[in-house]
């Protein structure tokens, strides 16, 4: 017998979806039961607790919970979110419910000893309840009380190897796509530059200095699959600089039909037969492909690599062999200024370890950065309010076309003097032998 | 329940402390297909909706049998996902970034009986456990936050909200009809965690009422200039009232200019802003994040409130429906929602989806509006 | 600068506002330090882990105050 009528959430048990309702309820049942005889460090009824407190805010339409910013780990200024219930006699279990974020492996790659271990750590001294994964990519383990989580990190740090995530104004937990772990498409490393320079920074990571927080995340093509150009305040974006590999023969094989085109993205609809002219050549943003005698050809150098055609003939086009990435900056959700997509820093950069040129861009973004943005005003925002070019400046970085999807569309030029022959010191007397007063 | 100690040492924290280890490197966790075959890969193919196999150019493949899975799960859930893995995959499973879980095993002969296993496995209530999907042109895994399960600033929860919309979307999960991918977020708040601004469909919470002051407990719980300065819109100030005879700080609102965020709430716990009428959702849509064919997009408000109707939001849920199905027939091969609504002109988007406009869907935050606004006669009847 | 110097700057003005203020901002400290913030960081960070100042966090935006000091730790009951 449940501990909390749910009438409400038990509705969310039917349908075919996966139910969230249906894991808490069993996750409460085996803690009641406990065959393992764990010494259940937090209230052993917490999951019948936090069912309960759910089924008030589904009746009354309201959250139940509230912030608390002071907990936390020795040292750490992230990692751990404070949360507190706001009806604490009625749901005694999830009283102080603490989040703690767990730095996710790039790519998310896992084996099932290290889950279980965490599995095992979580059962014993939080809630049992996770998200895999948080927004940003962490493990994130919901719910524990404040003297679990000393213990939590020790055991996660001596016993696992695994340190905590990062919330709050520091570099946020990176994250990466599958990257050439199992992609075709990938135009460089994305776990092993993830991985990489989340052990560089983190000192970034785990104390925080900056005016607020900041995102990497890195999509080892521009099909953007970790959405790093919406949502990271610096974007790694793998492309390349030579030409796409053409195999004709493959080719002529969507053409003809023996190959699925879109590696069989569309299977379930009858699009009809293929067309190579309707369905590569006219969507071609730039217009740089030509479908005749049986060949395709591609002007390269009009290319702007959307890879339409890559994924559409993915067996016959391959991406160029000089790969690297494309550094974006800036992107960020709408609050407060509106949204902002990440802009072009950096148009094409090889990605070779040790990264040395990857750092550089990186580290000059923070100076700049941390000197001049306002509290908690996010990168985006401070290139907005100085303007792209003092970012140039900052970085060293000339400018280029690439940066600007066109021309300005004023002509208001902030001359610096030293731009302008003979500089502003004028003699006004000189001038009026010339023009009376 | 005795506490146990794990051998930290309360008095002396920095005593044998490990810190800035990071997380575990992944290669520890690569499948040996994986680590083998890494950036070797040539191509790959959807074999069936939610199987994967991508081969390698030293023959071997991989075949990934990719699951649904609700984002919030058990350490139950995750044990049995554990002993899936165990016995179809040696041990070796992966997330994607939209939450779903990924088994791959090396040779065909293994697939059929892992999908069989995932398949027949279901919870007591009678949903599926691990719902093969989610691959090519159809809906994945929605994206979301924490909503009423764990955040204190939500406008609407996000597993119920998700689970109803996945449960009316399953076919799409299930099978490739669309003429893309279409992706689905949900954010509770419009700090948006979740940053769904960039999605084919973006479900918002939002609230519309300003926060109220408790102004007895104010001044005695929170740091009145904190509160202050964290309004992104300046719409606070220090205030005195009178309260049961006696001249208190608190804080003053101008009501107008709130933007209901939440942000000062967060400060503090005096000035909440949740409300049963107030609360509900907020309707986006034809964003995205691929470079393909066209640049990347943000997401636009189509519709400005939906109230939140627990336990399953049906309002919420037959407008997404209705939104899917008008794209799914309307638009070409390719064509995401938002290139689709683009070539065919709002107007006709506004028709076929059968979305009423009103004032609220004319932009007037800042700058970014006079952006949305129509600067050409070209435009439909 | 040395850093029982820093510590000292720090404490006495925070110790000044704490009738008003009792959470700041990196960058005020940085300021009171009148340090470039990657400098100021090593230093600051060497007072939270003498206990001397403390995080708290939003869980979108850390803060730092004097250790204990503040309505919140309080109300936060713990």
């Amino acid at each position: 017998m449940a501990k909390h009528a749910t009438p409400l959430l038990d509705q969310l048990e039917s349908g075919p979806w996966p139910s969230f309702v249906s894991d808490i309820k069993q996750e409460a049942e085996v803690r009641a039961k406990n065959e393992k005889g764990v010494e259940y460090q937090i209230p052993v009824d917490v999951c019948d607790d936090l069912l309960g407190v759910l089924e008030l805010s589904f009746k009354h339409g309201r959250t139940h919970w509230k912030h608390g910013g002071i907990v936390g780990v020795f040292g750490y200024g992230g990692g751990v979110i404070g949360r507190y219930c706001d009806q604490p006699e009625m749901f005694p279990g999830v009283a102080h419910f603490h989040t703690i974020r767990i730095s996710q492996p790039a790519g998310k790659y896992y084996n099932t000893k290290f889950l279980n271990q965490l599995c095992d750590l979580w059962d014993f001294r939080g809630s049992g309840l996770t998200n895999m994964h948080g927004s940003t990519g962490d493990v994130v383990l919901i719910g524990t009380q404040t003297p679990q989580l000393e213990e939590i990190f020790y055991e996660l740090t001596h016993n696992m190897g695994q340190d905590l995530g990062g919330s709050g104004s520091n570099l946020r937990t990176p994250s990466d796509c599958i990257g050439s772990s199992r992609c075709e498409y990938a135009c460089y490393d994305t776990q092993n530059l993830c991985h990489t320079l989340t052990m560089e920074y983190q000192d970034e990571l785990h104390r925080p200095a900056f005016p607020y927080k900041f995102k990497f995340k890195f999509d080892g093509c521009p099909n953007g699959c970790v959405a790093s150009i919406a949502r990271s305040d610096m974007s790694f974006i793998g492309t390349w600089r030579d030409d796409i590999r053409v195999d004709q023969e493959a080719v002529a094989g969507y053409v003809g039909g023996e190959l699925v085109p879109n590696g069989g993205a569309h299977a379930s609809r009858d699009w009809g037969a293929f067309d190579i002219q309707e369905e590569i050549i006219d969507l071609c943003p730039t217009g740089c492909m030509r479908y005749e005698g049986g060949k395709l050809e591609i002007n390269n150098r009009e290319c702007t690599r959307c890879m339409h055609c890559i994924n559409a003939m993915p067996r016959a086009l391959r991406i160029g062999l000089d790969r690297g990435c494309s550094i974006l900056v800036g992107a960020k959700a709408p609050i407060l200024d509106g949204a902002q997509m990440g802009s072009l820093l950096v148009p094409f950069v090889k990605v070779e370890e040790p990264y040395d040129e990857i750092k550089e861009v990186i580290e000059a973004i923070w100076d700049w950065w941390m000197e001049e943005a306002k509290n908690r005003e996010r990168l985006g925002e401070l290139i907005k309010r100085q303007g792209f070019q003092k970012m140039l400046k900052a970085c060293n970085i000339e400018p280029v076309i690439q940066h600007v999807q066109e021309p300005r569309h004023n002509p208001y030029i902030f001359w610096n003097e030293d731009e302008v022959e003979g500089g502003w010191d004028r003699d006004v007397n000189e001038f009026r032998k010339h023009h009376l007063r | 329940m005795a506490f146990v100690s794990s051998g930290y040492n309360p008095d002396k924290p920095m005593e044998d402390r490990i810190t800035d280890i990071g997380p575990k490197h992944f290669e520890e966790f690569y499948p040996p297909v994986i680590k083998k075959n890494k950036g070797q890969w040539l191509y790959h193919e959807i074999l069936q909706p939610g199987v994967l196999v991508h081969v390698s150019e030293t023959g071997d493949k991989v075949y990934t049998v990719r699951v649904g899975g609700a984002r919030l799960m058990t350490v139950t859930h995750i044990r049995e996902i554990s002993e899936i893995a165990d016995k179809h995959c040696d041990g070796f499973l992966r997330f994607t970034s939209r939450n779903n879980i990924e088994f791959m095993v090396d040779s065909e002969d293994k697939v059929r009986p892992l999908i069989e296993d995932l398949e027949s496995r279901k919870f007591a209530g009678g949903s599926f456990k691990f719902p093969v999907g989610g691959t090519g042109a159809g809906i994945t895994n929605i994206v979301h936050t924490q909503g009423w399960i764990h955040c204190h600033t939500p406008a609407t929860d996000a597993s119920g909200p998700v689970k109803a919309a996945m449960d009316v979307l399953f076919d799409d999960f299930k099978q490739m009809r669309l003429p893309a991918q279409c992706r689905v977020s949900l954010a509770c708040c419009l700090n948006m965690c979740g940053a769904v601004h960039c999605s084919d469909i973006a479900i918002l919470g939002y609230h519309r009422k300003p926060p109220m002051m408790d102004h007895e407990y104010l001044d005695k719980m929170c740091e009145i200039p904190l509160a202050i300065s964290a309004c992104p819109t300046a719409a606070l100030k220090p205030t005195k009232v009178e309260f049961e005879g006696k001249t208190l700080n608190s804080i003053a609102i101008k009501n107008e200019r709130c933007m209901f965020c939440g942000n000062c709430y967060t400060m503090c716990p005096s000035m909440p802003l949740a409300d049963t009428e107030g609360d509900g959702i907020v309707l986006m849509v034809g964003g995205k994040v691929s470079n393909r064919i066209s640049a990347p997009k943000f997401s636009k408000v189509v519709v400005a409130f939906i109230p939140n109707e627990a336990p399953r939001w049906p309002s919420t849920t037959a407008a997404i429906s209705k939104i899917v199905e008008a794209y799914s027939a309307d638009a070409n091969k390719y064509e995401r929602v938002g290139e689709w609504a683009e070539r065919i002109g709002w107007e006709r988007f506004f028709d076929k989806c059968e979305l009423e406009f009103t004032h609220h869907l004319i932009d007037d935050f800042r700058d970014p509006a006079y952006y949305t606004w129509r600067q050409t006669t070209q435009f439909k009847f | 600068m040395e850093f029982d110097e820093a510590k000292k700057m720090i404490v006495e003005k925070l110790e000044k506002k704490a009738k008003t203020k009792t959470k700041f901002y990196f960058n005020d400290l940085a300021k009171i330090l009148d340090m470039k913030p990657r400098l100021a960081k090593k230093l600051v960070t060497k007072m939270v882990e003498e206990g001397v100042l403390e995080y708290w966090s939003s869980g979108s935006t850390s803060m730092y105050g004097l250790k204990g000091a503040g309505k919140q730790a309080g109300a936060e009951g713990e």
